[in-house]
């Protein structure tokens, strides 16, 4: 699903130069749910921003979903990000002039899709996260955990290979999220790649593997994945998704 | 506390200097244009001799044909004629009255490095200088004995007096006119008029008279005026026939000090204009007027319709200008709301926010002004240069530069209102998160 | 395209739309009829006069003295002015377009009317009249130098032969057959004048007057008092050399008598006109000044929602949005914008103008002004928006994941 091979990212202002990754290699394959961990300043970020094609790299390889991203132009890259990338931030990014709807809508639109088309893909983009209810409200009034559920759920409305995670529950208090993990796994479980980064070892250990950085560089590769148990409470987990939809 | 804001209000507008410009710049445009055209309005409109203003009327009688009237809405015509004129001097129930008409007569100095020029001129009455007021330098008017006499004395203006004798004392001596000397029994001082509203039909914007001399001498020359002359029908040949006839070229002003002499005047009028019509004359219904200065100056339309509409044009342009800034203000504030967050975490009360910031607005509006009344000087200049004959109109007086500086603070502090408002509804605990 | 959305969204913060669009709506208004005033103006003011205006200048002589025969020194400057090489035509005048100063009466086509068929301005003058003034003779004749005749103010004999202006002509005899035609002036009781000639076109001194097409020529000489006017036209190209030549020679021959008032006719044209041309020039420096300030206006408040909504931009790009889409984005948003605005302005523009024609009875506002009014308006604010919506398509989507 998602390669890289030696990657290299230099930052070049005026006379210094910063190495955000020196020699990073990486390997999710589908359907894995992998945690990308490391100290602040290690380059987390970077690698998050350099999968999601949200900046270009300065050497080395990248290969997603089989498309080698390496001189790809911005308009392709966006292309493609729309296509097999969602993501979800640690600050939401909601818009907070749009409705829950016109949230959700907004990859769609840039996807192209027909109105009817994008119209039930929110719905069930929505109801998957149990917000369905509160599609006319606006951000402003949710809780911090509503909000990322429906960020997942704007993640999830294209139907992406993968999900890119940045510290998805950093401002969340404990109940809700335990309530967006549990939300994230189910995903997975029903075949989504997810990338999570995070600092929590506590969230990297819900994760079927983990991946360790330190000063750009990968540590702590595991080339089998962990596999994790998996168990189904699908009443259990519609009941408790309802109560987080009232926190 | 001011102090402390003024100097916020000083600081908050260096530290984003394009902002700062777009503001004070769109605040000095709208108020530059405002002011300038309000300025010429001003003066245009404004009484001339606000002392006196209500006792002096202008005198209008309807001695036109019965088949037309002179005015299409029914407006009595805007002179008289010579007949009635000297009619009304001789019958003198006003308190004080004079007939005028404008003429120009040939100088011929005695000088004869100076060479013969037109000078413009005033036939008028004793009383004309009493009612009018100009200043004398040298000597004074003739009077009502001399009026009768048709005594060949002459005023000179300022200037006049400069060209002919280089402004010394000149009473006493004599100037020939178109080949008639003629007595100098007074000089007058440097007269101040924005315009000759005693003669709003003839020119008034044009150049002040140059010389003054009795209507009763001027008659004798028979010169004809040289301001506006109509007739509605010929009259016979002749100079004799001509002062007979029903043309009017005469310009009369009556001074009548109260509302009860007004109406005895009035009354007067209408007797005199019965009198006339049992003689055959004033075929048309009863139509006297006396209107004042300032409402005969309204019924001329003194401030002409483009100086109306340029005054309105410029207020738009102001409005446009302040919404601007309303916009600017609105994205300044906005963006402070950090450091509003914080004041209020604090300490700071809602109001003293609120104080702050517009006194803040009031920083912009006075620089705004300051530079606008720079802005309103050249606008003037501009005026100046393309209205020559306002160029005595187009000058800022101190009322106006008061009326600048506080226009543009209060202009600034409205604008400044919302944008104000919206800022200290800031909850500190938001903001502080950021 | 996502208007909907895009409005919605506007919806929300109301208050910089209204301030944007208000901006637009008022701008509108003004310039549109502002325009049309200066349209109006500027009609005005190129009216032909019908005289050969590049080549023409007058001179007025004022006599004094007792001795002062002011027939006998028409004739002599006369013979002398004609006389000057590089002089085509002088004849002597009483009134000329551009002046704002005249003679004007009534014309009947019956004795003893109680209106006047025609109202016109009366150009004395002689044989030389039509030359020096450059008007088209089309039909008809000059008048011969016999019929030239001479009278004062208060010694009147009013001329029996007259020429008009097509467009009195028209007025007067509207069955056509002017030349030959006969009408009424001066005394009720007299001969009827004959019209001999039919000049194209000649101003009536007034510019504002309604019957300013309206002139009748005269063959009289006709001071003024000791006054009398001369029209002297020159040979192309030597009008300035002339103008002193004449004063100086008309000055020498006679020095009983001031001369003033040498002017061309193109000056004079300059300084009639010249409360229309300030008119245009400050509604036209107006006009620039709403159109400077509100594109302005447009550049400030969208930089500032761009400064704003940073975030939002990348999320937007990290979400799958392509520069050119978050430029599309704001070129939108400023579209709907000025558009409201436009709808309001067109409103207040026919309102304004409405007003004009109550108070001032001014005519009404043409119907395509408003509509190139919107054109131009939409442009303006495009090209405005242009900078900080280009800006906002750089901001890149890794700000999305930046730390708050």
């Amino acid at each position: 699903m998602l390669k890289m091979t030696h990657l290299q990212k230099v930052y070049r202002t005026h006379l210094i130069e910063t190495h955000a990754l020196r020699d990073f290699s990486i390997h999710v394959r589908e359907g894995e749910f992998v945690a990308v961990t490391g100290p602040s300043g290690s380059g987390k970020t970077t690698f998050l921003n350099i999968a999601g094609l949200l900046e270009e790299f300065t050497g080395g390889e990248y290969w997603l979903d089989g498309v080698d991203v390496r001189g790809l132009d911005d308009n392709a890259r966006s292309k493609l990000r729309n296509q097999k990338i969602g993501f979800i931030f640690q600050s939401f990014n909601l818009i907070p002039d749009l409705n829950l709807f016109d949230n959700v809508d907004v990859p769609l639109r840039y996807r192209g899709f027909a109105a009817a088309d994008r119209r039930k893909r929110i719905e069930d983009a929505l109801t998957r996260v149990g917000l369905a209810s509160r599609v006319k409200h606006y951000p402003s009034e949710l809780s911090g955990g509503q909000q990322q559920r429906v960020a997942i759920a704007r993640a999830l409305a294209g139907s992406p290979r993968l999900l890119m995670a940045d510290e998805p529950t950093g401002n969340l208090d404990s109940l809700m999220a335990r309530g967006v993990m549990e939300l994230l796994e189910e995903v997975n479980r029903q075949g989504t790649t997810i990338v999570m980064v995070t600092h929590d070892p506590e969230l990297a250990a819900r994760a079927q593997r983990n991946v360790h950085v330190i000063d750009g560089q990968v540590t702590d590769f595991e080339e089998e994945p962990r596999m994790r148990g998996t168990e189904q409470h699908a009443g259990n987990r519609q009941s408790d998704l309802d109560a987080m939809s009232a926190a | 506390m001011f102090n402390y804001y003024l100097q916020l209000g000083l600081r908050s507008l260096r530290r984003n200097p394009v902002l700062t410009t777009l503001m004070v710049l769109g605040i000095a445009l709208g108020i530059g244009a405002s002011m300038t055209t309000l300025t010429v309005f001003h003066l245009m409109g404004s009484d001339p001799i606000p002392w006196k203003s209500d006792r002096l009327h202008y005198v209008q009688m309807d001695n036109w044909s019965e088949d037309n009237p002179y005015f299409d809405d029914g407006r009595p015509p805007d002179q008289v004629t010579y007949r009635d004129a000297v009619a009304l001097m001789e019958a003198a129930k006003a308190d004080r009255q004079a007939a005028m008409y404008k003429i120009s007569m040939p100088v011929q100095p005695e000088n004869p490095e100076v060479k013969p020029f037109l000078a413009l001129g005033r036939a008028t009455y004793s009383d004309f200088f009493a009612m009018f007021e100009p200043r004398f330098r040298y000597g004074g008017p003739w009077d009502r004995g001399q009026d009768a006499q048709h005594a060949r004395v002459v005023v000179l203006n300022h200037a006049t007096n400069e060209t002919l004798f280089g402004g010394e004392d000149s009473v006493g001596k004599s100037v020939r006119m178109d080949g008639v000397d003629y007595t100098v029994i007074g000089v007058l001082g440097e007269w101040n008029l924005r315009f000759k509203f005693y003669d709003l039909t003839n020119g008034a914007f044009n150049a002040p008279e140059e010389f003054f001399m009795p209507f009763t001498t001027a008659i004798d020359t028979k010169k004809r005026a040289s301001g506006n002359n109509s007739c509605w029908r010929t009259p016979g040949e002749g100079w004799d026939a001509y002062l007979d006839s029903d043309c009017i070229w005469i310009v009369m002003w009556v001074q009548l000090d109260s509302a009860v002499r007004r109406a005895e005047y009035l009354s007067f009028l209408d007797s005199y204009v019965g009198e006339q019509k049992q003689l055959g004359r004033f075929p048309r219904a009863l139509n006297n007027r006396l209107l004042d200065v300032n409402a005969w100056m309204e019924d001329q339309q003194v401030v002409s319709r483009d100086v109306e509409v340029q005054v309105g044009l410029a207020f738009a342009f102001l409005l446009v200008c302040l919404i601007n800034t309303i916009g600017l203000l609105l994205a300044k504030f906005t963006r402070r709301a950090g450091e509003i967050g914080l004041r209020r975490a604090l300490g700071a009360s809602r109001g003293q926010m609120f104080a702050q910031y517009m006194i803040e607005s009031g920083v912009v509006g006075l620089s705004g002004g300051l530079l606008g009344l720079a802005l309103t000087g050249l606008g003037l200049i501009a005026v100046r240069s393309l209205y020559a004959q306002y160029a005595t109109v187009a000058q800022l007086d101190w009322s106006m530069v008061a009326t600048t500086i506080a226009l543009s603070i209060v202009a600034a502090v409205l604008a400044g209102l919302y944008p104000t408002w919206r800022a200290c509804r800031v909850q500190p605990a938001a903001q502080l998160k950021m | 395209m996502e208007i909907r959305p895009i409005f919605s969204a506007l919806m929300r913060s109301k208050v910089s739309m209204i301030l944007i669009g208000l901006q637009v709506a008022l701008t509108l208004a003004i310039v549109c009829n502002a325009l049309f005033i200066i349209g109006q103006r500027l009609d005005t003011m190129q009216r032909p006069s019908g005289m050969n205006e590049a080549d023409t200048f007058t001179i007025h002589s004022i006599g004094f003295g007792e001795d002062y025969d002011v027939r006998s020194v028409m004739n002599a400057d006369l013979a002398l002015l004609r006389g000057l090489p590089g002089v085509l035509a002088v004849a002597p005048i009483n009134a000329m377009p551009l002046s704002n100063s005249g003679w004007n009466s009534g014309l009947s086509i019956e004795p003893g009317q109680r209106n006047s068929t025609a109202n016109t301005a009366f150009y004395f003058t002689d044989d030389k009249g039509i030359d020096a003034y450059g008007a088209e003779l089309v039909a008809g004749r000059n008048f011969k130098p016999e019929e030239i005749g001479y009278f004062t103010m208060n010694d009147r004999r009013p001329p029996r032969v007259t020429i008009m202006t097509r467009a009195l002509a028209e007025r007067m005899f509207p069955d056509g057959n002017a030349v030959g035609g006969q009408f009424y002036y001066g005394d009720e009781d007299n001969d009827p004048a004959t019209v001999v000639g039919i000049i194209e076109h000649l101003q009536a001194p007034w510019v504002g007057s309604q019957n300013i097409d309206n002139v009748m020529l005269l063959p009289a000489l006709l001071p003024y008092g000791n006054s009398s006017n001369y029209l002297i036209r020159a040979e192309p190209g030597r009008r300035d050399e002339l103008m002193k030549e004449v004063e100086s020679r008309l000055a020498a021959s006679n020095s009983s008598r001031i001369l003033r008032n040498l002017r061309s006719m193109q000056e004079r044209r300059a300084t009639v006109y010249a409360e229309d041309r300030a008119m245009t020039i400050i509604l036209g420096t107006v006009i620039i000044a709403l159109l400077g300030i509100t594109a302005l206006g447009i550049v400030g408040m969208a930089s500032f929602w761009v400064a704003q909504r940073t975030r939002q931009i990348g999320t937007r790009r990290a979400l799958g949005a392509t520069r050119t889409d978050i430029l599309r984005y704001f070129q939108t948003e400023n579209f709907i914008i000025t558009t409201l605005g436009l709808i309001v302005g067109g409103v207040l523009a026919y309102a304004f103008s409405l007003w004009l024609m109550n108070t001032y009875q001014a005519p009404r506002l043409p119907w395509y002004y408003v509509p190139v009014g919107f054109v131009c308006l939409w442009l303006l604010g495009q090209l405005a928006v242009l900078g900080p919506a280009l800006r906002a398509s750089r901001v890149p989507p890794a700000v999305a994941t930046r730390s708050v």
